[in-house]
């Protein structure tokens, strides 16, 4: 086992110039970390039972080789008796030191009391995940949730209760910047751990479910994670206890759902999917589509075609954003032979030519486009094509379209199995002094 | 209750991944490869063009509780974001409940619980780097160059660091065919033969594609059932083609590139130079009309011989572009038909008769709105 970095001692009452005396060196009774995605950011509670004597106690805690933001560190008294009993009298920070700092604390009663101390740290990080497995058909998916702690903080949180806080929130410093002085000791970062070859002694720290959690059949399950929303975030809440020791990372499954439906729909969007007429699937975060019970925290979603007989084929990845609840995940796997487009102009003609002293100022292209769209496949597909013109067009066609915006229009049909369809567009520009 | 088994994979020692289980140990004792679970039904999938992926089962003796397996994969390039693992029988009473990652290894630890002690097969499915595949064609035609016998061949190379004693290897098509692979070797497999392919001839004249102007000879498969394939989308691809040369052996006669070619599509080829055949071009007519400011039309007229020096007569192909804003003249002649491809693009069929008759193709042209 290894010591703990965090130091928290008692120091025997002295005079001021004298070197401080470590009297005891308490441990967490309990720990926990609400960790941030957005920032690197933690906000540590942990809590100890301590002795204190009647009168002035001074207690010291240091931190070094960790990533603690200094001006975020606080003790409080922790239930009536010890709020009654204690109070902080002052906070000082040690010139030779900064990584350390002393409480003085008042005492009335003397006697054990429990104290809970709090600060950011920086170095500890989650991320979510998504797996999806997506049937033959590729219209519905096993869409399956994780979340992945990951501790570069320097320290070890022994049996932490872990809360992973969805959002966005605002910072005007980076805590990592506040954890590392700026002067005039160089910075002191966390030496990375080098490769162990003994990782079973770390092993020792992973959170062991107990058998007393085990269900009625002897399974022990995954630990749920419960979900619930503060203002404009939302909180995971990690059931039991984990550790993750210092440099390691640990994955945990948040949520597994069933029969998730999927939409097929190939699609030419340039602005979302780049030039290739690619194949997107989509889903939305709502109850039609069996989630929407929390808001989809942004992480990279890995989907995977079931090949029959439970074996899996790759078919792509999306580094998602946040996706509120009742919002739509669309999710390109590439291009697809097995439906194809291909564009041609069929005509140019000019027309409307304007003179100003002989020199042309004013024109009117008309062209004439053929879209063709054919799906090899066996079943049917939808098909969105976004057509993007430049300057002042028109755009013409009897088959129908919508308009995208200023300079797009949305062309959308479904095509069904085995079929080909083409699709006719007149764009006319103007050029020049035509331009309105 | 904690169990901690190491087992190994069955790739090289010293590299390749590796499964352990631990068993209850003092820290620091950790003892490795307690199990060796050998790898089962290996499969190697090539279905996605980007990247390859790999998915195996093993047999894992499970202790009632909870069961610590180790996954290693040191000197492999495995993508361990993209490790799926699950029981092969979703009903097997088993649970994953956690995944770690240790600090500068290539390894993961599973936390798997399980309702009773028992053996469960597991899957394991993940990307792998350094596995190349490449496709290759080769295409034996007939003596009368109306049909060919049409092979597809699949190769893969495995620089991966990992070795395949057996595997599956599954192509973009769903063909499977069983191999070892050891790392650094490669291996090429025919995966596809379509026999009595009916096979179209063309020579043709595109400036695009010979600058000098020579006629080239290319042999066009449409991937469609009438001519006897269309089973597959065609990979990109070198196609080396041989000809039967009516001995009993056969000749090289070229060979191309053969692009990504889709059911229905047309997979070009070119052979080479049709050097009996010659095509001259001259500019017969370029006036310019109907001058306004700083535009005008112009009226053109291309004028191409064609010589056929050969001893049968031939259907020569002419694929002439123009620019802008113009229209055919009616007074065009010389060609069997036409078709306007696009906009800039218009294709002529020209019958040439042999021994170098010369027949002429008027091309009469007139842009439009030139400045």
């Amino acid at each position: 086992m290894k010591a703990p970095i965090l130091l928290l001692a008692l120091l025997l009452a002295a005079p001021l110039a004298a070197k401080e005396e470590l009297v005891t060196l308490p441990g967490r009774d309990s720990v926990q970390l609400t960790i941030y995605n957005s920032e690197d950011l933690t906000l540590v509670r942990e809590r100890r039972t301590l002795s204190f004597k009647q009168g002035s106690n001074r207690l010291q805690f240091s931190w070094a080789n960790t990533l603690i933001d200094p001006t975020s560190v606080e003790l409080q008294p922790v239930g009536d008796t010890a709020k009654a009993a204690i109070e902080i009298a002052d906070t000082s920070y040690p010139a030779e030191s900064h990584e350390m700092l002393i409480w003085t604390v008042s005492c009335k009663t003397a006697g054990a009391h429990v104290v809970e101390i709090s600060y950011f740290t920086s170095g500890i990080s989650w991320q979510a995940e998504y797996t999806g497995v997506v049937n033959a058909n590729e219209d519905s998916m096993t869409l399956t949730a994780y979340v992945t702690v990951t501790n570069r903080s320097g320290e070890e949180y022994e049996n932490a209760q872990v809360r992973l806080v969805v959002g966005t929130i605002n910072l005007v410093e980076k805590i990592v910047n506040l954890a590392t002085p700026r002067y005039p000791t160089p910075p002191a970062m966390p030496a990375p751990a080098a490769p162990s070859e003994e990782w079973e002694d770390d092993l020792r720290g992973m959170d062991e479910p107990n058998a007393d959690s085990a269900a009625e059949d002897g399974m022990i399950r995954p630990k749920e994670i419960k979900k619930s929303g503060l203002s404009e975030y939302y909180i995971f809440t990690v059931d039991g206890r984990e550790t993750i020791p210092n440099q390691w990372s640990k994955r945990l499954r948040s949520f597994s759902v069933e029969g998730v439906s999927l939409k097929t729909a190939y699609t030419l969007k340039p602005r979302d999917f780049g030039p290739a007429f690619t194949k997107v699937l989509e889903f939305k975060n709502d109850e039609e589509h069996k989630l929407g019970n929390e808001p989809l925290p942004d992480g990279l979603i890995r989907l995977y075609k079931d090949q029959g007989m439970g074996r899996l084929g790759y078919m792509g990845a999306l580094a998602s954003k946040y996706i509120p609840k009742g919002d739509e995940v669309k999710i390109n796997v590439g291009p697809d032979a097995e439906c194809t487009r291909t564009e041609r102009r069929l005509s140019l003609k000019k027309k409307d030519l304007s003179f100003r002293d002989g020199w042309l100022v004013g024109w009117t292209t008309v062209e004439e486009f053929e879209l063709e769209v054919k799906n090899f496949r066996g079943r049917a597909v939808e098909v969105e094509i976004h057509r993007s013109m430049a300057g002042n067009f028109d755009f013409e066609s009897t088959d129908p379209f919508e308009k995208e915006d200023a300079a797009t229009r949305k062309i959308r049909f479904r095509l069904d199995a085995g079929v080909a369809r083409k699709f006719r567009f007149t764009v006319t520009t103007r050029h020049g002094t035509n331009a309105r | 209750m904690n169990k901690r088994l190491m087992l190994s994979l069955a790739f090289a020692a010293g590299i390749g991944s590796m499964i352990g289980f631990f068993n209850p140990v003092p820290a620091q004792a950790r003892i490795k490869l307690a199990t060796l679970p050998d790898r089962e039904a290996v499969v190697v999938r090539f279905d996605n063009p980007n990247v390859v992926m790999v998915e195996e089962e093993r047999t894992i003796s499970l202790q009632k509780g909870v069961n610590n397996v180790d996954f290693s994969w040191a000197g492999t390039q495995i993508d361990k974001g993209s490790i799926v693992f699950r029981p092969a029988d979703a009903a097997a009473k088993v649970e994953i409940l956690s995944t770690s990652y240790p600090p500068g290894e290539a390894a993961l630890t599973w936390q798997i619980s399980a309702a009773e002690a028992m053996s469960v097969k597991f899957r394991l499915s993940y990307l792998m780097a350094n596995i190349q595949r490449e496709t290759d064609y080769r295409m034996l035609v007939s003596k009368d160059e109306q049909t060919c016998s049409f092979k597809h061949y699949f190769k893969i190379r495995n620089w991966s660091g990992g070795r395949f004693a057996t595997a599956d290897f599954v192509t973009r098509d769903g063909k499977k065919f069983e191999k070892g692979l050891e790392n650094g070797e490669a291996k090429r497999v025919l995966v596809n033969t379509w026999d009595k392919v009916k096979l179209t001839k063309e020579y043709v004249y595109d400036i695009t594609r010979n600058g000098e102007g020579k006629v080239m000879t290319d042999y066009v498969l449409k991937n469609a059932k009438e001519i006897g394939l269309g089973a597959i989308p065609l990979e990109y691809g070198k196609v080396r083609i041989y000809q039967d040369d009516g001995n009993g052996t056969t000749a090289f006669t070229g060979e191309d590139w053969g692009r990504f070619t889709p059911i229905g599509d047309d997979m070009r080829l070119n052979i080479g130079i049709a050097q009996d055949i010659k095509i001259e071009m001259k500019k017969m007519v370029n006036d310019v009309q109907n001058r306004r400011g700083n535009v005008y039309d112009t009226d053109e007229v291309d004028e191409y011989e064609i010589k056929n020096f050969k001893d049968t007569d031939a259907v020569v192909t002419l694929v002439l572009r123009v620019d802008g804003e113009w229209e055919m003249k009616a007074d065009t002649s010389g060609h069997e038909s036409f078709e306007r491809i696009d906009n800039e693009t218009i294709k002529f069929k020209v019958k040439a008769p042999a021994k170098g008759t010369p027949v002429k193709l008027k091309f009469h042209y007139q842009k439009k709105n030139v400045w």
